[in-house]
């Protein structure tokens, strides 16, 4: 009696383990690495309305970070400035320049400068300034040197993972308070003893930041 | 080996703390209905979507989502940023501001401070600064918000109907003043609402100044003016009756329902609640009504009688009390009188024995004679100047009420103003003034709503002008103690309304017709004093002093000596004020429209009334009405409908047997039935104005009941959420307090935990549910562990908290139809059993006329063993480390196990995207089960689309700190965890590098806390000693809801202590609260008989373990 399979598919369920081990492992890894936001934010960097640059003017000029973004300590917010606000020194300084029309023509409209957003958090994550500035954590660590990018990008993942890495070792990333707009600092502190001081236990149950 | 014995034994004879008469009656279907964790029903997919249909839908979204995903790569679509141009000052954004504002009210005003997120409103609270509040407000106040943000609410100017601009009603408001500021206003007559502001009165002043020929009237169906009309007659000047009950030692009420219905219910709710206090002051209730309302549920002694007969019995308390001519007076109207002899002697003697700290009040639907006689009683008991405080009221040059402006308009009249109010609606039926309107030539309507009167039909023109939200609008008012306050706007007009302010300023011919410069000019002081008056939101020191008028005994007699009550005989039609919608002017606000009566428990209509007795009489007698439960959809109420008539006028609506209602009474609640109303409020329930007589609007007698072939489904909630058979609430009378006040913490088998609980082997205990913080104790904080107090001697059930709950945290109103399902959405609602002797026979056939009333808030109760969280497939549901139970709804994939396992059951579903739902709330012509699916949310793909422009309205309602959850995920009260983590925020930002990060103790409130008018509710930190909550703990009442399943919730009731009169009692043979009874009869225990044998055999020392 002829036998019903040929011989080549004596192999066959083998190699389909094989292959679907393979497309499975592959479908996994390419989800691990591109669907995270390590991969789909980081790097993001549109183009903005104004040709700003934090590299002159926090690194250059020494402008503090609240200068500008004035409500970070105060508010779950970090505004982004109000033209009236880059007036006040362009009221004076490169009055004519023309990469300053739109701040301008803001001022004096009344409307506002479309910026684009890059850092978001879900609607559903509370993320909130005014208490990690306010408790030494510098704008660095989720916003990355800034102060030397000529038009900003997306440094960080910002990820929920991202978050909870620090929640869970604050003592790695805190600082004197004093020190939280200098992004560039490199001076090393006994972050455990700061934690201990200050009693700094930062939440790591959902109601922390999800409400 | 140890197990867990049974613990609660079954009543031997039904149950006897009962939630309604079905449950009463325990009937099996009645059983297996509760048994069932969600009605049937509640778990079916809409009808009309086959499975076919499912994978056509779910096919298309996922092809949708590819090519949205390969269009706009891995990122999200961009968006921007928008700062302002030029920053305005003291703004900071993402903050919060406050404003003091006020809500005007018929009879005095709220004083408020609205939150500001981003320059929209989001919640109002009450405001603490003010000298007569605790930062409590009423119920309306809180749903006022919703208001605000009504889409239906009318937006335009019109003529007959048509649209026409600003301009040209301004035009026409201009030619009125000229044509009648010339002829001294001959033809004109204005019929307004009432409310207290003085620069409404100014205007009031200059309008009988400058037109005197024209005519102010003045009309609120539901009018509170009787209590300054009386007062002015019993002590012979203009003055307005403003109690303390904070003072009260006892406290007489004929039909007055201070805590509901009658004015100012914040402001009594925060007295009485005061003087409530379990010991030798506390005060004590005697409630002399027709309804059972919230009043009557608190009453130490309840006498049911109809509302004709309330002057009977109150005459006869009085003949006891009083002296003289007047004593003559009133043994003449206690004729007839249905109260015993002994129980009105009783209670005179007792409130005659109380030295003066009395309050007799009467209620708004009372004839003026029971006011006099309740001044009388006050007079002579030394009350006024204490309890009773008289404040000078200046009477407005007004020309009557609602009687006279119709026969004004019948004389004819050239031009009727009509300001606020919607008399077409809610007018005595008998004066027909939609007849009595169509005759004038012209007709200027300002109202809130395009409603029955802007809509009616006359012979000339009607001009509509839309009428601004309070906080919109710049105006004063004096709250009920006199305090000036202001009404100043958050927000520009939405939709373009005016101020009534304006509006007259206009038909004046004023030069000044902004409100702002109206109401500034009228404030008395500089710019300084204005800023303060506006951040303080009252005027420091301008309550008038009370007056001390002597009682006019000579004018009371005058009016006594010949006055007769109206006979008592037939039925008795009662229209009281609604207890959510009021009398129609909330009827298209969701929030109250779902919000539970707090006595029936029935949403979103009204129904007719009726007590047991009554209904035997007419062959309805409670269970024995209902149709079959199997064959109902989920066991709901499918109720008799059944026709009023009185005076050859006629309703329809569906029959409630209404325990403790007095007999042969009819009671039907005012505000339903619209027939010109917003998508809300269409077609829920009937219009009882349609039996309001003008000569007594509250009540007639002489109607006849007549059942229709017709059934209707009525939706309450009371049966939802059932705690069968355990000593959920405890309570006691106060002298059984006074000798074992810590008699909560003995009853059910809280005494006995922990050694029925299984021990392992080294003797510690092994909790049925996992203790978080026993496993991982490094997860526990050091700083925080929340908890909280209830305390049920203070609560009165007004229904406040579940208001504030629900504006503070997004609660979505889910429809009729939903609530028939048993989906409601209410993180916090109130429990109300009903309590009896049980030593009467209970079947189905004899039900308890006078129950007991009592009343407990339930909402998550933050068990530290929390049975939902064992359960939980995706861990969406865990513990923080202060002691919050919280959700994330994000992990939540809706196995709605949780829900099951929670003893308390107050976890709630998302059956829908309610959120989304279309804002007809379901109620769609026809049947209700049909059109289920019709106005809810269906997906992208759905219907609805919801793209209106009116949801960008709805939205701004919105908590923004607080997700808005969708279909699919389970939420429950979350302790406002916002409000937590915003304060620790805030205290963190003031450590910055100290460690002082604990957060003062009240400076968290709750919701439902700050807007409690009793202060039943305590909130705090568990680790701070010397918190009020800790305090509160320690309170020998103390106790827990279900303590015996070991769950150790965070939330405790403080248990309740009724203050009996023992001479009553012993007549009434209630020698202790009924629930009490309740237990003992089939516990064979009483926390006050020790009988010792139940408590050997525990070694204390074990105690220690838990």
């Amino acid at each position: 009696m002829p036998s019903i399979f040929p011989k080549w598919t004596n192999l066959l369920p083998l190699k389909l383990a094989v292959a679907v081990a393979c497309l499975g492992g592959a479908a996994t890894a390419g989800v691990w690495y591109y669907w995270t936001p390590k991969y789909s934010r980081v790097g993001y960097q549109p183009k903005q309305p104004v040709a700003f640059s934090h590299a002159i003017h926090a690194d250059q000029l020494g402008v503090d970070c609240r200068y500008c973004h004035s409500a970070v300590e105060r508010s779950w917010f970090s505004n982004i400035p109000a033209s009236s606000t880059c007036m006040n020194c362009h009221s004076l300084l490169l009055k004519e320049d023309p990469k300053l029309a739109l701040v301008r023509d803001s001022y004096q409209s009344g409307k506002s400068i479309p910026w684009v957003q890059l850092h978001r958090t879900p609607d559903f994550a509370y993320f909130n300034h005014s208490v990690h500035v306010n408790r030494g954590i510098s704008c660095v660590h989720c916003h990355g040197q800034i102060n030397h990018m000529e038009e900003v990008f997306h440094a960080k993942p910002l990820s929920m993972g991202f978050c909870l890495d620090c929640h869970r070792a604050p003592e790695e990333k805190i600082r004197p308070v004093d020190l939280v707009t200098q992004l560039d600092w490199a001076g090393a502190v006994d972050g455990k003893k700061l934690v201990h001081d200050w009693n700094v236990k930062p939440g790591q149950s959902c109601s922390t930041c999800h409400r | 080996m140890k197990t867990i014995p049974p613990v609660c034994t079954e009543p031997e004879t039904g149950p006897k703390y009962w939630r309604s008469l079905d449950h009463l009656a325990d009937r099996p279907e009645y059983r297996q209905w509760v048994e069932r964790e969600f009605p049937a029903g509640a778990s079916i997919a809409p009808e009309g979507e086959s499975r076919r249909e499912w994978m056509k839908l779910m096919s298309a979204s996922f092809l949708l989502a590819g090519v949205g995903g390969m269009a706009a790569g891995c990122r999200r679509p961009e968006t921007h940023l928008l700062p302002f141009a030029k920053q305005p000052e003291n703004y900071t954004h993402g903050g919060w501001q406050y404003f003091a504002t006020s809500m005007p009210a018929r009879a005095g005003a709220v004083p408020l401070i609205v939150k500001s997120s981003d320059g929209r409103p989001t919640k109002i609270e009450g405001n603490p600064l003010h000298p007569d509040s605790n930062g409590a407000t009423d119920l309306y106040a809180q749903a006022a918000l919703l208001n605000l943000y009504d889409p239906d609410r009318s937006a335009r100017h019109s003529l007959n109907g048509n649209d026409v601009k600003v301009e040209k009603v301004r035009d026409a408001l201009a030619a009125l003043a000229k044509k009648f500021g010339s002829s001294g206003g001959e033809g004109l007559v204005l019929l307004a609402d009432r409310n207290t502001s003085p620069s409404r009165a100014a205007l009031q002043a200059k309008w009988s100044a400058k037109l005197p020929k024209a005519k102010w009237f003045s009309y609120e169906p539901v009018d509170f003016d009787i209590h300054r009309e009386a007062a002015s007659l019993a002590f012979g000047a203009d003055v307005t009756p403003h109690l303390h009950l904070e003072k009260a030692k006892r406290i007489l009420s004929l039909d007055s329902d201070f805590i509901g219905a009658e004015a100012d219910a914040a402001h009594h709710i925060r007295g009485y609640a005061r003087g409530r206090k379990p010991g030798d002051d506390m005060n004590r209730l005697y409630v002399v009504e027709s309804l059972f309302s919230l009043t009557g549920g608190q009453a130490d002694h309840r006498l049911r009688v109809r509302p004709s007969d309330v002057v009977r019995v109150a005459a006869q308390i009085a003949s006891f009390i009083l002296k003289g001519e007047l004593a003559g007076s009133c043994q003449r109207l206690s004729h007839d009188s249905p109260a015993r002899v002994e129980w009105a002697k009783a209670c005179a003697e007792d409130l005659k024995a109380a030295g003066g700290a009395v309050a007799v009040v009467a209620g708004y639907s009372q004839p003026l004679a029971v006011h006099l006689i309740a001044h009388a009683i006050n007079a002579e008991l030394g009350a006024i100047g204490k309890t009773v405080q008289l404040l000078p009221t200046p009477s407005l040059p007004a020309h009557g009420g609602i009687v006279e402006a119709v026969t004004a308009l019948k004389a004819g009249v050239d031009t009727l103003v009509i300001l606020g109010g919607n008399p077409v609606y809610n007018a005595p039926a008998d004066l027909d003034f939609a007849g009595a309107l169509a005759g004038a030539k012209t007709v200027v309507r300002y109202g809130y709503y395009e409603d029955e009167t802007s809509t009616a039909k006359t012979k000339g023109d009607v001009w509509h002008i839309p009428a601004a939200h309070f906080l919109e609008s710049w105006g004063d008012a004096r709250t009920s103690d006199g305090t000036l306050v202001p009404v100043q706007p958050l927000i520009e007009p939405l939709l373009g309304g005016w101020t009534d302010l304006e509006l007259l300023a206009r038909l004046l011919g004023e030069a000044k017709t902004s409100a702002y410069d109206i109401v500034r000019s009228n404030f008395k002081g500089d710019d300084q004093a204005w800023k303060q008056f506006l951040h303080d939101g009252y005027l420091k020191d301008s309550a008038p002093a009370p007056v001390s008028s002597s009682f006019s005994l000579a004018a009371v007699l005058k009016f006594l000596s010949p006055w007769n009550p109206a006979s008592a005989s037939g039925l008795e039609v009662v229209l009281h004020r609604d207890a959510k919608v009021d009398d129609g002017r909330f009827t298209n606000n969701g929030w109250l429209q779902e919000l539970p009566d707090p006595v029936t428990k029935i949403v979103w209509e009204n129904v007719v009334m009726i007590s047991p007795a009554t209904g035997k009489t007419l062959g309805l007698t409670g269970p024995e009405s209902k149709t079959d439960y199997a064959a109902a959809h989920s066991g709901q109420y499918e109720q008799q409908v059944i026709e009023v008539t009185v005076n050859g006028r006629t309703i329809r609506g569906p029959v409630w047997i209404q325990p403790g209602l007095a007999d042969n009474v009819i009671a039907l609640g005012l505000g339903y039935g619209r027939s010109v109303v917003g998508r809300v409020g269409a077609g829920s329930g009937f219009n009882a104005y349609l039996l309001m007589n003008s000569a007594n609007r509250h009540w007639s007698s002489g109607a006849t009941l007549k059942p229709i072939l017709k059934k209707a489904m009525v939706a309450t909630v009371q049966e939802h959420g059932l705690m069968e058979g355990r000593p959920v609430i405890r309570e006691a009378n106060l002298d059984q307090f006074k000798s074992r006040s810590d008699f909560a913490a003995h009853m059910d088998l809280d005494e006995h935990l922990p050694h029925y609980v299984p021990h392992r082997e080294d003797g510690s205990i092994k909790n049925i549910y996992q203790h978080p913080y026993q496993q991982n104790p490094f997860t526990k904080s050091e700083v925080h562990q929340w908890g909280m107090t209830i305390d049920l001697s203070s609560c009165v059930g007004c229904g406040a908290c579940v208001m504030a709950c629900q504006a503070e945290n997004n609660i979505p109103i889910v429809g009729k139809d939903q609530v028939i399902r048993g989906r409601e959405m209410h993180w916090l609602r109130l429990d109300r059993y009903y309590s009896h002797d049980p030593s009467q026979a209970i079947t189905g056939e004899h039900v308890s006329e006078d129950p007991q009333m009592v009343i407990q808030p339930m909402f998550c109760q933050h068990c530290e063993a929390a049975p939902c969280e064992s359960v939980c497939p995706v861990n969406a549901t865990v513990h923080d480390e202060e002691g919050l139970n919280v959700m994330a709804y994000n992990r939540c994939i809706g196995t709605r196990y949780c829900s099951n396992n929670c003893p308390f059951k107050v976890r709630r579903f998302n059956f829908f995207d309610y959120n989304k739902r279309e804002i007809s709330y379901g109620k769609t012509e026809g049947n209700l089960f049909l059109n289920v699916e019709g106005p809810l949310y269906h997906g992208p793909l759905g219907p609805n689309k919801n793209t209106e422009p009116q949801w960008e309205i709805i939205k701004l309602v919105k908590n923004p700190d607080v997700s808005v959850r969708m279909r699919g995920v389970m939420e429950k009260c979350t302790f406002c965890v916002q409000r937590i983590e915003q304060a620790k925020i805030a205290q963190k930002n003031i450590a910055r590098d100290s460690s002082d990060v604990a957060v003062k103790d009240g400076t968290i409130k709750t919701a439902c806390q700050q807007v409690c008018p009793a202060e039943a509710i305590q909130f705090g930190n568990l680790l701070d000693p010397k918190s009020k909550v800790s305090e509160l703990k320690k309170d020998p009442r103390n106790y827990s809801v279900l303590g015996f399943l070991d769950i150790r919730p965070r939330v405790t009731y403080l248990a309740r202590v009724r203050n009996p009169n023992p001479e009553i009692a012993k007549l009434e043979n209630r020698t202790m609260p009924d629930s009490l009874r309740d237990y003992e009869s089939f516990r064979h225990e009483n926390p006050f008989e020790e009988t010792g044998e139940s408590h050997s055999g525990h070694a204390p020392e074990k105690k220690g373990a838990a």
